[in-house]
C-alpha cells in the first residue's frame, strides 16, 4: 500500500534548540537534492525533520536517497560545519529508502555551496590486483558483521561489500572448519515521524543467503551453515558506526575452528 | 618529411615488438610500405570484405582505412593461415563464418557501410543475409531489400531469446514480469512459431566487437557492486566471470558464447568440437584492435600512447579512478611542444588538442544522471548523482565497465529511446515490486539484461561495450540507434540534459574517433 507522507507544516518553534553534537536523531522525510558540482559524486542531500523543523545534511550516508521516495534517517549530529551543503551535518548517518512512501522530486541549485569533492571512503574494496598479504595467525574463533539498508539484503558498495571482502581474506588465511552465517531483521515495529517501520521477516533469510552466496564464491569449498532470526536488537558493533538501528540490520559471520 | 620518418620508425619498432622481426631501419620501412600498400588496396576494393573460407593469411599487422583515418589490428603470434580455421571457415550449413559478422575492417564488428556494400555486390545473396537472423524475420520474402532493412539500415542482427529464461550463472530463473507484444512490425514476435507465447522473443542487436578480449574478460574486483554480491565463477575453470559479454550477459565465457553463436548465427545443429572451440578462443584472445591514425596523425606519436600496441602490452582490468586515467593515452597532447608543432600541420595540432580536451571532458565534465537502473538504484550512489562519461566507462584503456556493466541508459526503452516503427515493441508488467523508475508497466524495444535474469528491475539494462575501434564500426549502441559519433554525444546530451557546447561535442567526437 502506498502511503503519502504528509509533511507537517513547518510550525516548529523558532526556539527549536540546537541539537548537541553526538545526539542521535531519527525521522522519516522527503530528500532534497542540492546540485553542487565539485566533480563526480559531489552533490548534496538535504532533508528536514518535520518535528523540529531542522534541515540536515545527510550526504555522508553510505546508501544515499532516491528523490522519488521518502527516507528513514538515522544519524548523529556532527560538528562538521554547514559550509559544504548549507545545513548542519549528520555523520555518521544512514538514509534508507522507503519505496512505499512517494515524494515529489525536489532539486535545488547549489546557491553558492560547493558540495564535497569525492574522496574514496576508507571502506573501499581492494582490487584483485592489489590484494594485501594474507593476515598472519594465530587464528581463533571470530565473528564478522555486515550491515544493510532498511529492509534490504544488498551488500552496499564501499560499505558492506568491503567488510565481507576483508572477512573473506581473513577466513581464507585462517582455514576454519566452517562458517555460520546468521541473518537478522529488525521486525519489531517502531514509529518514526508517525510512520510505523518494521523490517519484513523474510529479509533475515535473504540477508543470510546473500552473504552465504558471496562467501561461497569468495571461498570455494568452504562449509557454510545459514541461519536467520527476526526481532533483532541493537548491539555495539564498530562497523555500525554508533547507529543502533544499523546494528540491528546485520548479518553475523561466525568463524568456527 | 621529418614527420614521416618518425612515423615509420615508430611503426617499425612496433613490428619488432609484436613479432620476431629484427630488421634494419631500411628493411623495416620497405616491409611496412608494402603492408600499407596491400591494406589500402584492400581498403579501396571489395577485398575489405572477408568472405568465409577464402583461405587468406591474417597478417600480424593489418590496417584498414575508414572515414576517420586508419584502423589497425594486431595479431599476437601472427600471421595466421585462415585456411581451415574455424573462425574463418563456414563450419555450419548456412555458409557463414564468425568473420562474416566480425570483420577486420570494421573493428571486428560489422558496419552498415559494409553491410550495404555486400548487399550491392551480391544482390543480397551473401550468407550474411541468411533468413534466420540476417533478415527482419525468416517468414518474410527473402529476396527483397525491405526484408533485410534492419540489417541494412542499422546493422542489426535478429537475436532469438527463449521465454521464459530458465537458467543464468548456474541458478534457476523465475521471471517476476509478464511480457506482451504491443507491436510486431516484422512478424517475429507473433504467430505459431514466434513471440513470447511460442516461447521465443526476437530482439535486434549490433554485433559486438571481438578483439581486446582480455579487457572484457578482466575482473577488477571480486564483488559486483551493482548486484551487491560476489562475482560468480566459471564452474569449469573456477575463474571469476567478468559479466561483460553480450548486450544481455546471457553468457559469461567465450566458450558458452561460441555455443550460442554456433547454434544461432551459423545454424549448427551439433555442438562445436572442442578443437574448433580452442582455436577460436585462441584467436579471439590474440587480436588487438584500435584506431592507429586519425585527424592528428599517428595516435602513438608526440608522447601519446593510443593504438592497439599499447592495448596489447597493458594489463587489463584497472579502474581508471585508481590508476592510469581513462584516455590518459592522450594526455601528452594537452601541451604540444614546439618541435612537434613545427613538424605537424596546424590542422593536426588543432585536432590533437581537441582529442586531449575530449579526454578531459570524458573524465571531468560532469552532468546529472538519474534513473539509470544498475547505478542509481542499489549501489548507494543515490538518484540522481553527478558523473562524467568515465563513471560508467571506467576501465583504463578500454572504456568498458570494470564491474559487470549492465546499466539502463534508456537506449532501448521508452520514453528515453529514440522512436522506431520497425522494431518490435514489448509491454512488460512487473508482477511483484514495480520498476523503480518506469513503474509497473514498461514499454521497451529490447528488455536487455531482463531477458537473462527474468527480473523487471533489469529491463533496459545493456552491457557496456568496448570503446575501441569505434571509427570503423558505425552505427552505435546495441540497437544501432546512433548513426555516427555525433549522434552518440547528442543522445547523452538529450538524455541527461547536459548542455554540451558545440566545441565540447566535437572534442568528444574527435576523442572517440581515435580510440
Ligand atoms: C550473423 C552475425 C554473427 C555471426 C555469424 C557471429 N556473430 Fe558474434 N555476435 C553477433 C551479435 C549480433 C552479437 C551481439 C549479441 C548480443 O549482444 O546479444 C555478437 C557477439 C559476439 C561476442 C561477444 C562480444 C562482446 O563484447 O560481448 C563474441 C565473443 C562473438 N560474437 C563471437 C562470435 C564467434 C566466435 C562466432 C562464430 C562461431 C560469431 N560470433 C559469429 C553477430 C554474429
Ligand atoms: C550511466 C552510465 C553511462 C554514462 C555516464 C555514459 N555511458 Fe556510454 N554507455 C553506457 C551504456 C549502458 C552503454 C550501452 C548502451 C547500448 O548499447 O544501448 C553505453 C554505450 C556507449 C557507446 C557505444 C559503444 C558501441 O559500441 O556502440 C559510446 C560510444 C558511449 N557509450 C560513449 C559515451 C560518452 C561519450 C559518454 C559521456 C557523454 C558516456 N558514454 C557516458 C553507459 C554510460
Amino acid at each position: 500500500m502506498k502511503k503519502l507522507l504528509t509533511l507537517l507544516a513547518f510550525t516548529a518553534p523558532l526556539s527549536a534548540q540546537a541539537q548537541e553534537a553526538g545526539e542521535l536523531v531519527s525521522f522519516v522525510s522527503c530528500p532534497v537534492y542540492r546540485d553542487t558540482d565539485q566533480g563526480r559524486k559531489s552533490g548534496c542531500w538535504l532533508t528536514t525533520d518535520a518535528a523540529s523543523g531542522q534541515q540536515w545534511d545527510v550526504s555522508h550516508s553510505p546508501y544515499k536517497p532516491n528523490w522519488d521516495y521518502a527516507i528513514f534517517v538515522e544519524g548523529r549530529v556532527s560538528e562538521e560545519g554547514e559550509d559544504a551543503c548549507g545545513a548542519p551535518v549528520l555523520e555518521p548517518v544512514r538514509t534508507s529508502r522507503l519505496l512505499d512512501i512517494d515524494c515529489t522530486r525536489h532539486m535545488i541549485p547549489a546557491e553558492g555551496y560547493p558540495g564535497r569533492f569525492f574522496i574514496a571512503p576508507e571502506r573501499y574494496i581492494t582490487p584483485l590486483a592489489r590484494r594485501p598479504e594474507a593476515p598472519e595467525g594465530p587464528f581463533e574463533e571470530r565473528t564478522f558483521y555486515a550491515f544493510f539498508e532498511f529492509d534490504r539484503d544488498f551488500l552496499v558498495y564501499q560499505y558492506s561489500d568491503f567488510i565481507v571482502q576483508q572477512a573473506a581474506y581473513w577466513i581464507e588465511a585462517a582455514q576454519p572448519r566452517r562458517l555460520v552465517v546468521t541473518g537478522y531483521a529488525a521486525t519489531d515495529p517502531i514509529t518514526v515521524s508517525g510512520v510505523e517501520l518494521a523490517e519484513s521477516p523474510e529479509i533475515a533469510q535473504a540477508r543470510a543467503e546473500n552473504v552465504a552466496l558471496t562467501l561461497s564464491r569468495l571461498l570455494p569449498g568452504m562449509e557454510i551453515v545459514t541461519r536467520w532470526e527476526t526481532g533483532s536488537q541493537p548491539m555495539d558493533l564498530s562497523d555500525a558506526d554508533t547507529i543502533p538501528g544499523q546494528s540491528q540490520r546485520r548479518v553475523e559471520i561466525k568463524v568456527e575452528f | 618529411m621529418q614527420a614521416q620518418n618518425r612515423t615509420k620508425a615508430r611503426t617499425m619498432r612496433e613490428r619488432t615488438l609484436g613479432g620476431n622481426l629484427a630488421l634494419g631501419a631500411a628493411a623495416g620501412a620497405v616491409l611496412l610500405a608494402s603492408a600499407y600498400a596491400s591494406a589500402s588496396e584492400e581498403g579501396d576494393g571489395l577485398d575489405r570484405w572477408w568472405a568465409p573460407g577464402e583461405g587468406r593469411t591474417f597478417p600480424e599487422l593489418l590496417d584498414y582505412d575508414n572515414e576517420h583515418g586508419t584502423l589497425r589490428t594486431l595479431l599476437v603470434g601472427g600471421p595466421l593461415e585462415t585456411d581451415g580455421h574455424p573462425f574463418f571457415e563456414p563450419i555450419g550449413p548456412n555458409g557463414r563464418a564468425c568473420v562474416t559478422c566480425h570483420q577486420p575492417a570494421d573493428g571486428m564488428s560489422l558496419s552498415t557501410a559494409s553491410v550495404r556494400a555486400q548487399w550491392d555486390a551480391t544482390g543480397g545473396a551473401d550468407p550474411l543475409f541468411a533468413a534466420y537472423d540476417g533478415s527482419n524475420c525468416p517468414t518474410l520474402p527473402q529476396g527483397e531489400r525491405a526484408s533485410h532493412s534492419l540489417l541494412l539500415d542499422r546493422g542489426l542482427i535478429r537475436i532469438e531469446r527463449p521465454w521464459p529464461p530458465a537458467q543464468w550463472n548456474g541458478a534457476g530463473v523465475e521471471p517476476d514480469f509478464a511480457i506482451e507484444v504491443v507491436r510486431d512490425p516484422n512478424g517475429c514476435n507473433s504467430g505459431a512459431e514466434y513471440g513470447p507465447e511460442a516461447g521465443v522473443i526476437s530482439v535486434y542487436r549490433r554485433p559486438r566487437p571481438i578483439g581486446n578480449m582480455k579487457y572484457l574478460l578482466a575482473v577488477g574486483f571480486d564483488l559486483d557492486p551493482k548486484q551487491g554480491v560476489a562475482l560468480p565463477r566459471d564452474p569449469e575453470t573456477g575463474v571469476y566471470l567478468s559479466g561483460n559479454l553480450m548486450a544481455d550477459n546471457r553468457v559469461s565465457t567465450l566458450r558458452d558464447q561460441m555455443f550460442d553463436a554456433g547454434s544461432t548465427h551459423l545454424g549448427m545443429l551439433d555442438r562445436m568440437s572442442d578443437e574448433d572451440r580452442h582455436r577460436i578462443e585462441a584467436f579471439e584472445l590474440s587480436i588487438f584492435v584500435a584506431q592507429q591514425r586519425g585527424g592528428g596523425g599517428e595516435v602513438d606519436d608526440g608522447g601519446a600512447t593510443g593504438g592497439p600496441a599499447t592495448l596489447r602490452d597493458s594489463e587489463p582490468g584497472e579502474l581508471g579512478a585508481l590508476g592510469f586515467p581513462v584516455w590518459g593515452e592522450f594526455a601528452a597532447w594537452e601541451e604540444i611542444d614546439e618541435e612537434d608543432r613545427a613538424r605537424l600541420t596546424p590542422e593536426e595540432v588543432a585536432f590533437r588538442e581537441s582529442v586531449a580536451r575530449g579526454a578531459r571532458i570524458f573524465r571531468e565534465r560532469t552532468f546529472l544522471v538519474s534513473d539509470a537502473a544498475g547505478l542509481t538504484t542499489q549501489m548507494g550512489f543515490g538518484n540522481p548523482f553527478r558523473v562524467a562519461c568515465k563513471m560508467c566507462h571506467n576501465m583504463t584503456r578500454m572504456g568498458n565497465d570494470v564491474a559487470p556493466g549492465q546499466v539502463d541508459l534508456g537506449t532501448t526503452t521508452l520514453p528515453f529511446a529514440d522512436h522506431f516503427d520497425d522494431l518490435p515493441l514489448f509491454r512488460i508488467t512487473c508482477l511483484n515490486d514495480p520498476h523503480p523508475y518506469y513503474g509497473r508497466q514498461i514499454l521497451t524495444y529490447d528488455p536487455g539484461f531482463a531477458l537473462t535474469t527474468g527480473r523487471c528491475a533489469d529491463v533496459g539494462k545493456i552491457t557496456l561495450q568496448s570503446m575501441r575501434g569505434l571509427a570503423a564500426r558505425a552505427p552505435y549502441f546495441s540497437n544501432g540507434s546512433a548513426q555516427d559519433l555525433h549522434a552518440v554525444v547528442d543522445y547523452y546530451d538529450r538524455r541527461y540534459n547536459i548542455g554540451y557546447s558545440e566545441q565540447e561535442k566535437q572534442d568528444l567526437v574527435n576523442l572517440m574517433s581515435v580510440l
